[in-house]
Parts: structure tokens; sequence; C-alpha cells
């Protein structure tokens, strides 16, 4: 709402100056988001919230600039003194339901001209593009008392009859910016006997406009229900400064106040017979009086305000009340539909008393431990563990485009094919709900190649929506990832493997959540490379897959950079906190010497080294406390199709110390044992 | 006797040129070994005549003491030469870089809301958490916001059916919470959230921390405490806090509430539009239809919610200027937090 200061003067004596009463509006809720300049003059412009329709208006504002600085109202002349003669027009309304109230007046032998230009720019002040001495004196009064009126050329009007109904079966109605508009079924329309003449509130039609030749007028003021007036001006994505305040309610009393003073305004500037008011109104105003104890207001606010103070601050807003010793009972005028309930009173109260009074103290409320739960703190620990691998967080949006999953070669029967779609995407490339982190992960990628960047180790924990043919989807925690290194020198060698730099990094993770039961087995996932990549399961559940971008998908890519290796991840980290044991269990530390042997074995190398692992697993001898692998080589020295790979046995029992002998004959056998399963030999 | 003394000087003169532990090692054997020669003159200590025999084996005695600290002398200067020698050859260059495994940073937005999060968990708050994708019954209807109601316009919201939605706001983790428990209840609900909107400073997804306390004798008082310990710990002591009334369905009085602009110390700047003021956080106390609608009793509880945005506040904190930042996901402006 833009208030011309002038205007606002005119209603309230008030000195002082634009800012102090713009910072005084904000503070009690009328924010003035600025003051600005029009042909010289200032008008503060006010974030009205939906709730105080009744300020969309220069009056309306003036009737809080009185309550907060106690000075009285002054509203313009509105009563038409003595006799008015009866018009031949006649009022039906067939939704009174939709249609509380409807008023009307004839005015004959009007002159319609430009209006004048004091008229013009309160108006262009406010917005409003001047149109004729008619129209513009309509939206005069929309702005003044904020009633929007309309005026419509009589002599159109077919047996002078004004008819209120909603649309029905297949209606359609040329508006006054010269577009064919379908009405919705349930729209509300004005009629004349025959053809809609306005959607109601909305806007008025092209055949019945106000013209440079229309002598006669029919000037309307009348009260639609917000809901309807809403709906169809939704429906028909049709809003006016009518349906702004129409749908947020005005005032069914004070309209035809605001009927009188626009006629009295034609009567002056215009000229014409004014004829006597026509008034429809078939559902009366009540007024729902909200009984209110003294002491709930203190209650809610946490204040000591006296009943005295509480209905002063009522009066200086003109809220009529009555006291009953403990209780005491608002009568909301028709324009504050607003104030409900004893919550709505106390905000009333609070916001003229000043929020910043209100005492700030500390809550009464019994001690508790504030905590995070299980779940949110284990997160916390994956993220730090993600961290510590050199790993930085990134947030990417929930939206995926419908060509994602195609570019990563997803099958039809996977679930990651089960999407759901946003009805009113903001582009067609984030207009499903991401099912996997992965196509996230890959733009994350070519984003910051293209820019250069050598080294990109990044992270994401967020959720994956999954259509589960319920009412809401399944919302699934991910932990996704990506690593790439550009392969140039670096001062301190370190030739590690993507792969394994990035398994080891979820390695990490596993052992912070103390998960000890997992596997890595070769995958079958399209998108990543056939020789590189694993599946991940944890305690015999598949939690996701760690593996190279397969040169295929790479390709497509486009990039500057040639083959680069790029290693992703992405994992249910829902299920895998599930997975975590219940409870940290204190074991013994050992109370004797270990002795550790070693094992270096050529083998075939299609052996997988967690096979050779369990085959060392497998061996009948209680001693053997910890199998690691410290070696593996391919290449010079080593036949082809053979790989050397070396392990660390631990021997240890719980009840003595080893003697070497002991061990020398127990590690033969393991070695025969491990030559014998895998068909492999002892390296020379 | 004068045998001993010319031992003795013969040892000092061959001591003289020992240049390593191998060299020091033969001297010993050859003065102290079995067959040394101060062993050999210690043995002829029978033949001597018995008058003479103390004062012999004392004078020997004392060479051979003597000849035993004067090698452990040597031994320690040669052993420390030759420390001083490796010194030198494994001499390396300090000033070469270290090699460290770089840590990951966390996304700020992260990083701000578990810092926001730990505020209110001091003050005895928990965690609760919704979803995302969310029917608007609990983000809207439950929240006293009816379809075709005009504050339906305060949020652009997008739609996966008329029933469903992406949450606009971390609100519906209040009906959530609400209807599962019964009060005392101090919750706080962190998490994304979507609006049809983008440009400089919108995002369609965004953060929100939602939080609210109700129990029996909750007042405005109340959460004014609350919010300005909040805002104080969060920002400073010092930063100046206002609260003014403004309107949210949910809630009833509503308020906004302003920070002094830390861009301007409060004289007006294009960041706070003038005002000297920058508005974080909205909040008020739980209207009582809210309450209707989870069954509670009005007369006996009142409550109050807030709720802030995590990207506002991380811009405010690092004077980010432009919101997309952060889901561009651009390394070089990650590794800065």
């Amino acid at each position: 709402m833009r208030v011309p200061f002038e205007w606002l003067k005119e209603f309230v004596d008030i000195s002082a100056t634009p800012e102090e009463v713009a910072d005084t509006l904000t503070m009690i809720g009328l924010e003035v988001e600025a003051i600005e300049s029009v042909m010289g003059d200032p008008v503060l412009v006010v974030n009205v919230t939906p709730n105080r329709p009744d300020c969309l208006s220069i009056l309306g504002i003036a009737r809080e600039v009185s309550a907060a600085f106690t000075i009285p109202l002054k509203i313009p002349p509105y009563e038409i003194k003595g006799e008015t003669p009866l018009s031949d027009f006649s009022i039906e309304i067939l939704n009174p339901e939709l249609c509380n109230r409807y008023t009307g007046r004839l005015i004959k032998d009007v002159t319609i001209s430009e209006s004048p230009e004091w008229i013009k720019r309160r108006l262009e002040k406010c917005g409003i593009r001047a149109i004729n001495n008619v129209v513009d004196i309509t939206n005069y009064m929309l702005l003044e008392f904020g009633h929007p009126l309309h005026a419509f050329d009589a002599d159109t009007l077919k047996n002078k009859k004004i008819k209120v109904a909603i649309a029905g079966k297949n209606n359609s109605i040329v508006t006054l910016d010269g577009v064919e508009r379908n009405l919705p079924r349930d729209a509300l329309l004005i009629w004349d006997n025959v053809s809609p003449i306005a959607i109601a509130g909305i806007m008025g039609g092209s055949e019945t406009e106000v013209v440079y030749t229309t002598k006669d007028i029919f000037l309307e003021s009348a009260y639609f229900e917000p809901f309807s007036i809403r709906r169809t001006s939704k429906k028909s994505s049709l809003i006016s400064e009518s349906s702004y305040r129409f749908e947020r309610g005005t005032d069914i009393e004070f309209l035809e106040n605001a009927l009188n003073r626009a006629a009295l305004m034609i009567k002056e500037i215009a000229g014409g017979t004014l004829y006597e008011i026509i008034d429809a109104y078939p559902v009366k105003y009540v007024s729902n009086p909200v009984e209110i104890r003294y002491e709930k207001i203190n209650r809610i606010l946490g204040t000591n305000l006296s009943p005295a103070e509480i209905r002063e601050i009522m009066r200086r807003l003109g809220i009529s009340t009555e006291d009953k010793e403990d209780v005491f009972i608002v009568y909301p005028p028709a324009h504050r539909r607003d104030i409900q309930t004893d919550s709505d009173v106390s905000e009333e109260v609070a916001r003229i008393y000043g929020y910043n009074k209100i005492p700030a103290r500390n809550p009464r409320s019994p001690l508790s431990s504030g905590q995070l739960n299980k779940k949110i703190m284990n997160v916390h620990s994956v993220r730090e563990a993600m961290r510590k691998e050199g790993f930085t967080e990134i947030i990417n949006y929930s939206f995926m485009s419908p060509t994602s999953l195609d570019t990563i070669e997803i099958p039809e029967n996977d679930r990651r094919r089960n999407t759901i779609a946003i009805k009113n995407p903001l582009r067609q490339e984030e207009s499903l709900l991401r099912t996997t982190l992965t196509p996230a992960l890959i733009e994350n990628f070519t984003y910051n190649l293209d820019r250069g960047i050598k080294d990109i180790r990044v992270f994401e924990i967020s959720k994956a929506f999954e259509n589960i043919q319920r009412e809401l989807p399944l919302e699934e925690l991910r932990l996704g990832g990506l690593l790439y290194s550009d392969k140039t020198p670096s001062l301190w060698r370190d030739d590690v493997h993507g792969f394994f730099i990035t398994k080891g990094a979820l390695e990490s993770v596993f052992g912070e959540l103390r998960i000890n039961e997992y596997s890595f087995v070769p995958c079958s996932e399209p998108f990543l490379h056939k020789g590189q990549s694993s599946d991940i399961y944890v305690s015999g559940s598949h939690i996701g897959y760690l593996g190279i971008l397969a040169p295929g998908v790479v390709e497509r890519l486009n990039l500057k950079k040639q083959k680069p290796e790029v290693v992703l991840f992405d994992l249910n980290l829902d299920l895998l906190l599930a997975l975590i044991p219940d409870s940290i269990k204190f074991v013994q530390i050992p109370r004797y010497p270990c002795v550790e042997r070693d094992i270096a074995l050529v083998v075939d190398e299609n052996i997988a080294a967690s096979e050779i692992k369990k085959i060392i697993r497998t061996f009948p001898s209680e001693l053997i406390e910890e199998v690691t692998i410290f070696d593996f080589y391919k290449g010079k020295n080593i036949q082809k199709g053979k790989k050397s790979i070396a392990f660390n046995i631990i021997y240890r029992s719980k009840s003595r110390t080893l003697t070497d002998d002991e061990i020398a004959d127990i590690h033969d056998s393991l070695v025969n044992y491990v030559i014998e399963k895998t068909g492999g030999e002892m390296r020379k | 006797m004068d045998d001993i003394f010319s031992l003795k000087k013969l040892f000092l003169e061959e001591s003289q040129s020992v240049t390593s532990i191998s060299e020091l090692q033969q001297l010993r054997i050859r003065y102290l070994g079995k067959k040394g020669l101060v062993t050999s003159k210690l043995k002829t200590l029978s033949s001597i005549s018995p008058e003479l025999r103390p004062e012999f084996g004392k004078a020997v005695n004392e060479v051979k003491s003597f000849i035993d600290d004067d090698l452990k002398k040597i031994e320690d200067r040669l052993k420390e030469e030759e420390h001083k020698k490796r010194i030198l050859s494994e001499t390396i260059d300090i000033t070469l870089p270290g090699k460290f495994v770089s840590f990951g940073r966390e996304h700020p937005i992260n990083k701000v809301l578990y810092e926001i999060v730990n505020i209110f968990l001091s003050m005895g708050f928990e965690v609760e958490e919704g979803p995302e994708v969310e029917l608007d019954y609990y983000n809207f209807e439950a929240l006293n916001i009816p379809k075709d109601h005009p504050a339906r316009d305060m949020q652009d919201t997008f739609y996966i059916s008329d029933d469903v939605i992406l949450r606009t706001h971390t609100s519906p983790v209040q009906i959530r919470v609400m209807e599962k428990r019964n009060p005392p209840l101090k919750v706080i609900a962190p998490g994304k959230v979507y609006r049809c909107d983008a440009d400089i400073s919108h995002t369609p997804m965004f953060h929100q921390v939602e939080g609210f306390m109700v129990d029996t004798d909750i007042a405005f008082s109340d959460l004014k405490g609350v919010l300005e310990l909040f805002i104080h710990s969060f920002f400073s002591v010092e930063t100046p806090v206002r609260f003014r009334p403004s309107y949210f369905p949910f809630t009833e009085p509503s308020a906004e509430i302003d920070i002094g602009c830390n861009f301007c110390s409060g004289k007006g700047c294009r960041v706070c539009k003038n005002t000297g003021w920058l508005e974080i956080l909205g909040a008020g106390m739980i209207h009582p239809k809210v309450f209707e609608m989870v069954g509670y009793d009005t007369e006996l509880y009142t409550g109050f919610a807030f709720g802030m945005g995590v990207e506002r506040l991380t811009m405010l904190k690092y004077s980010i200027d432009d919101i997309r930042l952060f889901f561009e996901n651009d390394i070089r402006f990650l590794r800065q937090f």
C-alpha cells in the first residue's frame, strides 16, 4: 500500500515527520519498506500483511496512526443530505452466501471527461493510471476508504436490472482489458437481465464500460465473500486492486459510505443527478463479541497491565469494549474481522503497548537435557570422518532432470526409476525429485573441472526420494561423493589409485561407526568401469557402490581433459546407520606377547586378495589373531598373469607365551595350506 | 715401578692417534685385554716381594683406572664427533612444505546450522525432523492456512499433487511432534524447505530452523528471552535486537525480529535498505487454532514458535551477497569455510 503523506495528513493532524511516522507504523506491525519521493511529496510504501485488509487504504493507515499517536481521526464527508429521487433499477442476489450485500446508485447526466489534476496526482502517487473522471473517482475511493467500487454505463444494462449469481456452464465475458475469458462454473458474476457484465469483485466487462460518451452511470458498492473471489482470481489468473482487497475482506458496514462519498465527488466533478441508494443486504453483519479475562492477556504476554490500560488501548484503536470486573467484552468493528479470539486481542494490546516494552524473561519450564538424537549424532560422525579424509561437504538441490537417469544408463526396472514429478517446476531440468545423488555429483565434477580445479574431493549427505505408491514418497538419507585428482607431479609422491583412497575413506567412516563387517564385491552399475568398481555390503546388506566412472560415460561429458579418473560412491546412509552395533563392548588387552610371521605368495592374478585372506582365516588354528595384506606387486620379475601378494600373520595365545618352535610348525602348515588352496607358490 | 709409569706415558702417546671407535677398541684390548699390558703387569704381582706388593698393586690399579677413564673420555668424544658427522650428513631442508592431509570443509550452511542447533541444545531443546515431501494438511491446513487463504501467497509452493507438496517451511514438524507428544515440549526442527522462486536472493531449496516451546505457563516474554539469548550468542552480546508485530497464520501475537545492521552499525546502508535493521527471525505465540488441530487444551497450554532462514544468517555472518553460491558447489567457495 502506497500512502502519500499529504493525503494521510487530511485524516490525522500530525506534526511528526514522515520518517517518524514510518518508524512508528513499522513498530506497530505496518512495516514501512521505503519512503519514496513522488512529485516532491513523500510516499510511504507500507507492507500490509494479509490479516489486515483494513489497512489497504488511507483511512485504514490513518486509524493506526491515530491509535499510535493518540490523535483524533478526521473522516472526509460522505453523507448525502436531502432527498434523492428513486430509480427504477433493481438488484437481485441469487447467491447471497457469496454476496452478503450489494448497494448501488444511479447517477444521471454526468459529463465524462478528464479528472482534475489533484485527483490524477494522488492516483499517480499510488501507482494507478488515470482514465476518466468517473473511473478515477472509483479508484480514488478504493485508495481512500479501501472499498473497491465499480461504475457501469447504465444505458447498456438491459431491463435496468442487476443480478448477482455464479457463472454456471459455458459462460464467457470480455473484460475491460479486452480479453475474452471463459469463466469457471463457480465464479461469481454480476449480470444484467441477460448476460454477464462483470466478474464480481475482480474486473468489469468491456460492454458496460464507462467511456466518454456515457451519460448515466450505475455505481456499485458490494461485499463479496473472500474465498470465492480468491478462487476465481486464481483460476482465471486475474488479479486486480479490487480482487486483492475483496479476497482479504472488506468492510460490509462502511461500504455504503464509500458509495455515497464517491457519488458526492462525481456530482461535484462530473455533474449529474444522484438517485436514491438501492441496498440489497440479505446476510446482515453480526459482530462476534470476544469475552476475555484480563489475566489471560497478561498470561499470554507476560505483562502486568491493568484493566484500565488494556481498555484504553482498545479505545485508541476505536474498538468498543464492555467491562465486567475480571473479564471484558470486545466488540470488533466490521473492518476488523481478524479479531476473533483472546490471542487476537492480546496482539492488539501488545502492538500498541509496544513489543519492545514487554519484558524478556527466561522460561519457567522444567529443566531438560538438550541433546541430539542418536541418528543425528551418527550422521555428524560420518560428516566428520569424511572431512578428516579430505572430502569437502557439498549440498545439491533435491531435483534432477528427466534425462539424468538415461545419461547414466539406469535400467528401466531399477528402483531409481520410481521417480516423483513436480507439477510446477521452475525448469524442466529440475522437474523430478532425485532418486540418487549420482547425477548431481557428476555435474559437480564437470563444473569444477571446467574451472581448472585439479583436486576435487567432495561428499554430500542428502535425501533421495522414491515413489513407493503411497501418499508420501520414501525419503532415504544417502551419502554420496566424488574424488578426482589430476595426476600432476607433486612434491611428496603419492600415487595411490583413487579407488583405494576413496575406499579407505569409506572404511574410515565404517570404522568411526564401529562397523566391522563389510565387503566390497564386483559391481554391476552400468555407469561404472567394470574392472574398477564394487558393490558394498555391510552385514550382508547391499548399501551402495564405489567405483570409477565408465570410460563411455566420461566420453559423453565432452571434457577438455583426456581420460580423467573419476571415483564415485553413493550409499544408503539410513541402512548403514541401522547396521551400527548397539554398543561398544570392552575387550581385555592381550596379556601375552604375539609372534609375527609373513607369507609372500605368487598366485593367479584373478584370485582376489580378499579370497586369499578368507582362506587364511579358514586355517584351523585358534592362534591366528590378525591377517593383514602388506604388499602387492605385479610386473617385473613376476610371471605374466600372476601377482605377488604378501600377508602378515599375528599369532597369539590367550593363556601363554608362544614359542618360536611351536609357531614355526603352525606357520609351515599354514603356508602349505594356502599354497594348496590357491594353487600358488611361495615368492622366491 | 718405573715400568708402570712408562706404561702410562706409552698409553697417553698412543691414545693421541686414535680416530675411531674400532681403533679405540684395539687400544683397550692392548692395555686392558686379558693379555693386555696392564693386565700382564698385574699378573707379575706374585713375583714381587711381599713388602712391596701393596704399593705395586696400588700403582698398577691406579694406572688401570686412569686408562679406563681415559678410554671412556675418548669414546665419548669419538661418539660425539660421529653424531656430529651423521647429523651433518642427514640435514634436511626444513623449509620444504610438510606433507599433510588437507581436511575437507563443512558446507557453510551446515556449519551455521549446527551452530544454531548447538545454541538451542545448550538451552535444553531437542531436535526433531520431518519429511521434506509433505502433505498439504501439515504444511498449511493444520497451521491455520486453509485452501483459498491469501496467506498462501506468502509462499510459492511446489506441488506434487493437490494434496502433496514440497514443504515450504519447517513448521509442519511442529504439528507432527505435537500430534505424537504432550507438553512440556522444547523442540527445534532444522531442515530443507522449498519454494518456487529463484533469483539473487532466492533459491528453490533452502534451509530453515524451526523451534517451539509449549508448556502451561509460556508467555511472549519467554519468547523474547529465548530469542534474545539466541541472538546474543549467535552474533554478539552487543547486537541490538528489536521485536515488531507481524503476521503468520499459525501464531498470534506474531513478531518479526530484527538485529542492528552489522554492515553499517545501524547507520543505514544498502544491505539494510537504509533502515539500520536486518530482519532475521519470524516468531509468535502458537495460535490457539493450531493447538485445537492437535487436540491440546488451549486454556491449559500456551507456547511460542519461531523460524529462521539458515542461508540468510550465513550470508550475514560471512558477508556473502549471492545466495546461489551455496548450491553451485564451487570448491574455491567451499574451501573458505
